[in-house]
């Protein structure tokens, strides 16, 4: 049986997190959770993800920032954002950009089946 | 003695006094036609004074008149006499005369040396006369000048009145002026000179006594605004009373001055409309992430329930725990819809009672969790039931709602100006001052604060320190005008937190009053 993927959850919802959580274990994904950037960054270093879902707006260390963070250390990283509202202005061309052939938006509310598919997409794209 | 006495009297051994003249006729005619003349005229002059006496009977001294009358009186009869000595020679009854002329005379200058300086001091009537002409002058300036402020009573546009305080408490609406008689459409004819209760309708009466016996009370000019039902209709006025007192210092008459400030309030109502939907539009982005989220909750439970559901792992444990999350979720959407629908509904009704801190509270949850995401905490204890003011509530939740967007709004761009990424932190505070009479709130920031220069520009309107498109400058002097409104005040100052923080202290400062026990009873039921 091949190594499943791991994917690191940043949500500050929990609600929204378990479910999630709960969809993705159910289709053979590791999952962790984080529950801001900071969190993120801790249990990525400890324990690296292949792919990173998280919320732009969070307590302590935003998404945009965890995302400028982790791509620092790996480059290539795939991302996948779920957002509220946000949108990303001219200032977050170094995410928009080349480096955002790794990068997917998802507007909330979101499906955790569009989620799985779109993990699926960035991965095997890799 | 008697015998010589006698003697004295016995005039026949004494020649008449014709003999000395050698009855020559040329001699008698001169002497007795003189003295005839003379005592005549002596004569008439007491009659001439007595007269005068009795006909001015305001002169002064008037004794003095009558001193001369007799003393005039003797001199006249001495000559008289003397015409009776050239034929007999009645030398003692003529010594008797004299010696009585002379007494009268005597009393007569000293009476009138003693009398010389009071004399002196009775003006003169050259000097009645300038008196009499500066009181002609100074009484037509006096009737100019009533005619001057009668006139400015009678024309000046401000509406005015004059309420008499009777020493019993009573208040009498004295006059009031043509344009407050437009503007209030009383009739004066009707009204003026009646005790206040019968000249206004009955809640009305009791609405405006209340104020004067404030003003009576605090012995100082007060100003407020009222809403009164008036023959005009229901307008709203704004009015100035001042208290006149007496020389015994007790309070006579209130000077009012009443203008009519219903348009003025509408249109203020209508920016304060405004302004409101502005901080909604602010608030938007916010508000669509916080019903974002738990649209998210119910759609990621659903969606992973149904996959449950196709793979054929969802027992009911789990389908009611889906269920109740799903309810719980909309419940607190419908708590946001309704806090926004509440909060964006025209404020129409009037002022009442309401605990401050109540607002203050619901402003601060309003945006908690939103500024929780951009790192900025909002911290403070604010109590509840503490006080009651009055005005109306959601309008001072709206200013706390738009100083917390402010501060918000300055820790974001100080942020930006130092990419450091610190914590942004905003206290409120809330406190009732001992004597219980002012309720303060106190809205600090740590965005780095304004140059004192602006610091006094903050609460004008349409002044902004914001880049264009970003707010409308609209909002401070917005909530400038709702805390005047309620009676408050609202000042901004630069605060140094001690610790390289910086930022700026808001305070709103509101008269309340103790909250009544049924006020109480009511908040914690």
């Amino acid at each position: 049986m091949p190594e499943p993927f791991h994917v690191l959850v940043a949500e500050d919802e929990p609600l929204a997190a378990m479910a999630i959580e709960d969809f993705l274990s159910r289709k053979g994904y590791r999952v962790t959770l984080a529950v801001d950037g900071v969190d993120a960054m801790e249990r990525q270093s400890a324990d690296p993800a292949d792919i990173i879902l998280t919320d732009l707006r969070m307590p302590r260390m935003d998404g945009k920032r965890l995302i400028r963070e982790l791509r620092a250390v790996n480059p290539k990283l795939p991302v996948v954002i779920m957002t509220g509202y946000l949108s990303f202005g001219p200032e977050d061309e170094d995410l928009t950009g080349d480096a955002g052939q790794s990068l997917e938006v998802l507007r909330k509310p979101v499906s955790p089946q569009v989620i799985l598919d779109t993990l699926e997409r960035l991965l095997t794209k890799g | 003695m008697a015998a010589g006495l006698a003697g004295v009297f016995d005039s026949g051994s004494l020649m008449p006094h014709g003999f000395c003249l050698l009855w020559q006729p040329e001699l008698l005619a001169l002497h007795v036609s003189s003295d005839v003349v003379t005592g005549l005229s002596y004569y008439s002059i007491p009659v001439a004074l007595v007269y005068f006496v009795r006909k001015r009977r305001d002169v002064a001294f008037s004794w003095v008149f009558w001193l001369f009358a007799a003393f005039i009186l003797a001199c006249g009869t001495t000559h008289l006499f003397s015409v009776w000595t050239l034929w007999e020679a009645d030398y003692a009854a003529e010594g008797m005369i004299k010696a009585v002329t002379a007494i009268v005379s005597m009393l007569t200058a000293v009476a009138l040396w003693l009398l010389m300086p009071k004399a002196l001091a009775l003006p003169s009537p050259s000097q009645l006369a300038m008196a009499n002409q500066a009181l002609h002058r100074e009484i037509t300036e006096r009737r100019q000048a009533e005619e001057r402020y009668t006139s400015f009573f009678n024309n000046l546009a401000e509406g005015l009145f004059v309420i008499a305080v009777r020493p019993d408490g009573g208040f009498v609406l004295e006059t009031l002026n043509p344009a407050h008689a437009r503007a209030t459409g009383l009739d004066p004819a009707r009204v003026c000179g009646q005790p206040v209760q019968d000249a206004l309708p009955a809640d009305v009466a009791a609405a405006v006594s209340a104020r004067y016996r404030e003003c009576v009370a605090v012995g100082q000019p007060i100003d407020y605004e009222e809403t009164l039902d008036l023959p005009v209709g229901q307008r709203v006025w704004h009015t100035v009373l001042v208290p006149v007192r007496d020389d015994s210092g007790r309070i006579v008459q209130l000077l009012g001055s009443g203008r009519d400030v219903t348009e003025r309030k509408r249109l203020q109502e209508e920016l304060v409309q405004t302004s409101k939907l502005a901080t909604l539009g602010t608030l938007a982005a916010g508000m669509a992430h916080e019903l974002s989220q738990p649209l998210n909750v119910i759609r990621t439970w659903a969606d992973n329930a149904l996959s449950r559901l196709h793979d054929g792992v969802l027992d009911n444990a789990r389908t009611e725990r889906v269920l109740t999350l799903v309810s719980e979720q909309t419940e607190r959407m419908g708590r946001i819809i309704d806090h926004m629908r509440t909060f964006s509904r025209r404020d129409s009704n009037g002022a009442q009672s309401f605990d401050p801190a109540h607002s203050v509270r619901s402003a601060v949850e309003m945006v908690r969790h939103q500024f929780g995401l951009e790192d900025i905490a909002i911290v403070g204890d604010v109590q509840e039931g503490a006080c009651t003011a009055r005005g109306r509530p959601l309008q001072l939740e709206q200013v706390i709602l738009n100083l917390l967007s402010n501060a918000r709004d300055a820790i974001v761009d100080d942020r930006a100006r130092r990419p450091a990424g610190k914590a942004g932190r905003i206290e409120v505070t809330f406190g009732v001052q001992p004597n219980a009479h002012t309720a303060v709130i106190g809205v600090t920031d740590d965005g780095g604060g304004i140059p004192p220069d602006i610091l006094s520009r903050v609460f004008d309107p349409f002044f902004t320190t914001k880049e264009v498109g970003k707010g409308f400058g609209l909002g401070l002097s917005i909530g400038y005008g709702i805390v005047d409104a309620m009676g408050g005040r609202i000042a901004a100052d630069n605060v140094d937190h001690g610790d390289g923080r910086r930022g700026v202290r808001v305070t709103i400062s509101l008269p309340v009053s103790r909250p009544s026990q049924r006020e109480v009873e009511y908040a914690h039921a």
